[in-house]
């Protein structure tokens, strides 16, 4: 279930891959759609947290285009809830999530990613 | 303006009743005025509220509340109490004219005699009630408890009986009920032994709502468990509104067996699986977080080595160089029929834990949010400065409520980051060049003394 509010928090750790290593890349995923309980405050709370170009080039890989490319400063009930949908609604169950530079595998199954390092990954 | 209230507790974890109050009070944002020397031991408390509505929030969701009352006297005698009772006339002659009403007389430690039950009421005669009695759907209910000392059995002897010694009580507190305690139900709610899946390390429920009450959660708010396990903590805190993350080292905690993962069925159990925003496999000291200030509080309990001790990724000997060239060589060049890799692991002493998840805390809480973990103790060694060997600027200890089992304990800690700074990630490394005279704090490599009795001369296992 990992949810794309989730994704746009998450960069590879690995040792010294500190650079281009975030947003991390979707690969042969399962999706799944689930309806969430619309929390439009926390959701306006929560945006300055989020990496926006992230968020929609994530998004538009996983074929959801409803968000505008450029983030609005003006924040509509119509984008609150595009914004709803692709943060929370979106769920991955099962595929990998794929660091654009040092290439590690995060796999994941059952909707639970694992982030855990090799032992040569770790400082 | 402010009226005094009577507050009755639950007969448990009495060093949690104050925190458990404050919080809550702090979560509605009203204020609660404690006496100046709040004995927590005592069973009830008298306390100020600016309103009425205030004790009914407070009644609703802490568990440690079994009944409030608008406060009319207390005394260590009936004169005493009958005189304070008359002189707080206003409070109550709203309801002599018509109101029907009930009276009860309770012992707390201590059954009173229904005989002399009925006498204690007749004393209060003067107040001259005129509405009718009705036992099953009064309007008000006044409430007379007579407190009496815990007296422990004699070493030969019976235990004293519930009525003996009737009449020499400690104090007397009259009132009249506003409102029972509704939250203590949700200990039942949340039974372990009910719930669809557990581990044996899964926190009691009590416990696990006293928690989820210190972290002030609620609607809209965000709030992570580092060291998830089962998810004991998660599920009041996604009863009580909030959204929460979950990650812990082992997966299979997490998971369990079947599908979907053991946390999920017993959140959808719960009804708030849709709260959990998701669970994560990582070593929290090699952890992917973006960046910080993403938590309103983060929820913990440790592993600390009681039933599972805690790990993190690496090794407790280092490989030879030979070794290392070795691993190196087939990480490059997996073969197809491999299991999935699994990284060693190394133990994680307490002491280091416990001092760089306060620093985690300050990296990943927004300013204002709370850190609520479990720190286990020697009864014998602990001091009050252990708990500042582990903190850092920015952070503050704002309660430190004991459970206590008998050698050993543990604290429930909350501490509120009060910087509105940003702050590094933590290094996870032992503080180098530690002073030779530093404070060690008693739960320095708890786990080891736990299994050797808490000796205190030091002996080993030889004992």
């Amino acid at each position: 279930m990992v949810r794309l509010v989730t994704h746009n928090l998450l960069a590879c750790h690995a040792k010294d891959c500190n650079t281009n290593n975030f947003p991390l890349v979707f690969q042969n995923v399962q999706l799944e759609i689930r309806e969430a309980e619309f929390n439009p405050g926390f959701i306006q709370s929560f945006l300055p947290k989020i990496e926006w170009n992230a968020l929609v080039k994530t998004a538009q890989e996983l074929g959801d285009t409803s968000l505008p490319i450029d983030q609005p400063e003006m924040i509509d009930d119509e984008l609150l809830k595009n914004l709803h949908h692709v943060l929370f609604e979106i769920h991955i169950v099962e595929g990998a999530m794929i660091c654009p530079n040092c290439k590690h595998n995060y796999p994941i199954s059952d909707g639970i990613p694992n982030m855990l390092l090799a032992e040569h990954e770790i400082a | 303006m402010r009226t005094r209230y009577l507050v009755a507790f639950a007969q448990s974890h009495s060093d949690f009743r104050l925190p458990e109050l404050q919080s809550i009070s702090e979560l509605h944002d009203f204020h609660i005025h404690l006496p100046d020397e709040p004995d927590t031991s005592r069973p009830f408390m008298v306390v100020e509220l600016e309103d009425e509505k205030h004790a009914v929030i407070l009644a609703k969701r802490c568990i440690l509340i079994k009944s409030i009352y608008e406060f009319y006297a207390q005394g260590e005698t009936y004169d005493e109490v009958h005189k304070m009772n008359r002189s707080n006339r206003h409070l109550w002659e709203k309801y002599i004219p018509n109101t029907s009403f009930k009276f009860n007389v309770t012992g707390f430690n201590h059954t009173i005699p229904q005989r002399r039950q009925r006498d204690v009421i007749e004393n209060f005669a003067y107040m001259d009630f005129r509405g009718k009695i009705d036992m099953k759907n009064p309007e008000i209910t006044m409430a007379c408890f007579e407190e009496y000392e815990c007296r422990q059995a004699p070493a030969n002897g019976l235990p004293r009986k519930r009525c003996e010694d009737d009449g020499s009580f400690k104090e007397i507190f009259f009132g009249r009920l506003i409102v029972e305690g509704t939250a203590r139900q949700l200990v039942g709610v949340f039974d372990v032994k009910k719930r669809a899946y557990f581990g044996n390390t899964s926190m009691e429920a009590e416990i696990s709502l006293l928690m989820a009450n210190q972290t002030l959660a609620s609607p809209g708010k965000l709030i992570y468990d580092p060291f998830m396990g089962t998810g004991s903590m998660a599920y009041p805190i996604a009863y009580f509104g909030a959204l929460v993350f979950g990650s812990d080292i082992d997966g299979r905690q997490m998971r369990g067996k079947g599908k979907p993962p053991g946390v999920i069925r017993a959140a959808t159990q719960y009804g708030v699986a849709s709260k959990i925003i998701d669970l994560c496999t990582f070593d929290v000291t090699h952890n992917p977080w973006r960046c910080g200030e993403l938590f309103d509080a983060i929820i913990t309990d440790p592993p600390y080595g009681v039933r599972a001790g805690a790990k993190r990724l690496g090794r407790k000997k280092e490989l030879s160089e030979e070794k290392k060239a070795l691993y190196f060589q087939h990480s490059q060049s997996p073969r197809p029929d491999d299991q999935p890799y699994i990284p060693p692991t190394k133990p994680y002493e307490l002491s280091n834990l416990a001092t760089d998840l306060v620093l985690l805390a300050r990296y990943l809480l927004k300013p204002g949010g709370r850190l609520v973990f479990f720190l286990p103790t020697v009864t014998d060694e602990y001091q009050e400065v252990d708990i500042h060997t582990m903190m850092c600027e920015g952070m503050e200890v704002i309660a430190n409520s004991l459970q206590d089992f008998g050698s050993w304990g543990r604290r429930l800690i909350t501490i509120r980051k009060t910087s509105n700074n940003k702050y590094l990630p933590p290094a996870y490394r032992p503080v180098a060049g530690e002073a030779e005279n530093a404070h060690v704090p008693a739960h320095r490599d708890f786990r080891e003394k736990y299994f050797q009795g808490f000796n205190k001369d030091g002996d080993s296992l030889a004992a």
